[in-house]
């Protein structure tokens, strides 16, 4: 039997590579996002499950996990790829916005995690991927909050790991350059050419660069390999 | 009784798994940190007991509650199981 994979933030962008290549690499795939895209819908076709969820709605959390154990059994891993990234000041960001951003980007992976990983506790085998962004750790203007998010999930992942090793379970983190996604559509013109240029590879990232890494961290390849980041970024912070 | 022999059964299951050693005579009175399960087996004693009960009434107080002892751990679980949980 396949081993299940939940993924969230599905229906695009990265979420939606990692999807693919799960599927190609015959895991079973649990799409979780809060509408169905076009491209899932496709994917549904040659196998994956697709489950609707707003992970903002945190007093869910738990009877979301409950169900999906129930429906689909435990899972071998759990992939957090599901984030918002609101482009603004902070001295002008609305407090609603901050409140949603980290809502999404580190309350809601923190929930699933605690959830998901206990039936990986009973198999005393499981993976955990966090998707984080290089910006946790250089910086970027007008992402200050998207920063903080993305630190703190690595901060997250290098406690969980000593936690929950002795059970077989890894935990890490990917963390993607830009990509050009629907998140990133705002970098246009001089400023993606300035990333473009900065990167030793002359190029951004891609989704499937990122999702790669994502798949060697789900292998039994990695089975050593936890609390740790993976950067892709074509080399740009190097 | 029978909700206590699950839970004694499971707390047993698991402390195998966890490859941890309980003590020999587990009574009411047992505090939970010196029967031999650690941290970890505890959580795995919830998530079990969470597929083989449909409940997890931790999850379910509106407050952190941790049970002391082994009694207070099966009385968790039994107004849990009543719909009487006080803390909800």
């Amino acid at each position: 039997m396949s081993k299940l994979v939940i993924v969230t933030g599905a229906s695009r962008g990265l979420g939606l590579a990692i999807c693919r290549q799960l599927l190609q690499a015959d895991y079973s795939v649990l799409a979780l996002a809060r509408t169905q895209s076009k491209e899932l819908t496709q994917l549904q076709q040659h196998g994956l499950h697709f489950y609707a969820a707003d992970l903002s709605e945190l007093d869910k959390i738990p009877t979301l996990c409950s169900e999906l154990t129930k429906q689909y059994g435990r899972p071998y891993a759990l992939i957090n790829n599901a984030a918002v990234g609101y482009d603004g000041v902070l001295a002008t960001m609305h407090n609603t916005e901050i409140n949603s951003l980290l809502n999404l980007n580190i309350q809601a992976p923190i929930l699933l995690s605690k959830y998901l990983l206990r039936p990986m506790l009973l198999n005393q085998s499981g993976r955990i991927v966090n998707i984080s962004s290089i910006i946790a750790r250089t910086g970027f203007n007008g992402l200050s909050v998207y920063a903080a998010s993305k630190a703190a999930l690595e901060g997250f992942t290098k406690s969980l790991a000593r936690e929950v090793g002795k059970a077989g379970i890894t935990v890490n983190c990917v963390a993607p350059g830009y990509m050009q996604t629907e998140m990133t559509s705002s970098l246009q013109g001089d400023k993606l050419e300035s990333v473009k240029r900065r990167s030793p590879l002359g190029r951004l990232a891609t989704p499937d660069d990122a999702a790669s890494a994502v798949l060697y961290l789900l292998s039994e390849q990695a089975a050593a390999i936890t609390g740790t980041t993976i950067t892709v970024d074509a080399g740009s912070t190097a | 009784m029978e909700l206590e022999h699950t839970i004694r059964q499971t707390l047993e299951q698991v402390a195998m798994i966890a490859n941890c050693q309980l003590i020999d005579n587990i009574t009411d009175d047992t505090v939970l940190l010196q029967s031999g399960l650690d941290s970890l087996g505890f959580a795995m004693l919830v998530a079990q007991l969470e597929e083989d009960l449909g409940i997890d009434p931790f999850s379910q107080m509106q407050i952190a509650v941790y049970p002391r002892t082994f009694a207070e751990f099966v009385s968790v679980y039994r107004q849990a199981l009543a719909g009487g949980n006080q803390n909800q």
